[in-house]
């Protein structure tokens, strides 16, 4: 299920869906790629996941902290700031909006090759 | 779990992490040991649920993730010249080229004392091949004056040379182009 998924379509909303999840609960890098995972995205590759945090850090959508943890070195954990979640609203606006043209589109296709099938 | 704390594990996440950290090169030092400290704590983290082998593995490859970390820093501006990189490479030989000749000109000049107590008159130094040249020195009065031994072009094209491979200079000219098309665009 998760080697259907487009890598390029994901890398597209990666940092839509990494503030998503942030916004949600923070996490640090590799609970994000489970989180991930758990929602049947496992295409997403941990080389992906780890830099795109890092540019949202960059870039200022998110803020981190670290947390020492019983299992090893502190863990850096991740969450949107005020400009982050301005960007998580506008992404997911703009993407429904998309979502809302595309699908008829698509569903369009489908139905006027179901009828072609059939006429043939 | 117990299979990240063997040694062969650790030994394979330091191994990812210090190939993943030679590439970060170009990062602020600050930066890289950040961003060397979060990977083996996120690889020990996916170790401890999938074991270290498949951890690494799951990151692809590790030019490829250090390469999209300096996109992520930099942007497009990535490859950028390191010009601390060209100054040290300067300095560098500017101060064996220092060293050298001062070295080389008091052993000539303890020589010529051992030879006479007092020596007068001029004499010939053939300087080092290459990289200093000739040099008279002429004493008179229990003093000597020099004339000559300046560096080859040699050594400054060794300098210059050195600094352009060290400081990786010609990722300057992709910026350039970018700055001229965008002046060009926006000229039109």
């Amino acid at each position: 299920m998760t080697s259907a998924h487009d890598p390029q379509l994901l890398k597209g909303v990666l940092s839509l869906l990494l503030l998503c999840l942030l916004a949600e609960r923070e996490s640090y890098g590799y609970e994000v790629v489970q989180r991930l995972q758990e929602f049947g995205l496992g295409g997403i590759n941990e080389g992906s996941v780890y830099p795109a945090l890092a540019r949202l850090e960059r870039e200022e959508k998110v803020a981190s902290r670290l947390v020492a943890s019983h299992s090893g070195p502190a863990r850096k954990y991740y969450r949107p700031t005020m400009a982050g979640r301005r960007a998580l609203a506008a992404g997911s606006a703009s993407w429904f909006s998309l979502v809302a043209v595309v699908n008829p589109v698509l569903a369009g296709d489908s139905a006027r090759r179901t009828v072609r099938a059939k006429q043939a | 779990m117990t299979e990240s704390d063997t040694v062969m594990d650790r030994l394979r996440i330091e191994r990812a992490v210090w190939s993943f950290d030679a590439r970060l090169q170009d990062l602020p030092r600050r930066s890289r040991i950040a961003k060397r400290r979060e990977l083996r704590q996120n690889l020990r983290a996916a170790a401890g649920e999938v074991g270290a082998r498949r951890a690494v593995r799951q990151l692809g490859s590790l030019r490829a993730l250090a390469a999209e970390y300096l996109d992520a820093e930099y942007g497009e501006l990535r490859c950028r010249p390191s010009w601390t990189a060209a100054a040290l490479w300067i300095a560098a030989i500017e101060g064996v080229m220092m060293l050298l000749d001062q070295v080389s000109s008091t052993a000539f000049r303890a020589g010529v004392s051992t030879a006479g107590a007092h020596p007068v008159g001029a004499v010939h130094w053939r300087g080092i091949p290459y990289l200093i040249s000739d040099k008279t020195i002429t004493y008179a009065h229990d003093e000597s004056t020099a004339i000559g031994g300046a560096w080859t072009v040699w050594v400054y094209v060794l300098m210059l040379g050195g600094a352009l491979v060290a400081g990786r200079i010609w990722r300057l000219v992709p910026g350039l182009r970018r700055r001229a098309f965008a002046h060009g665009v926006l000229s039109d």
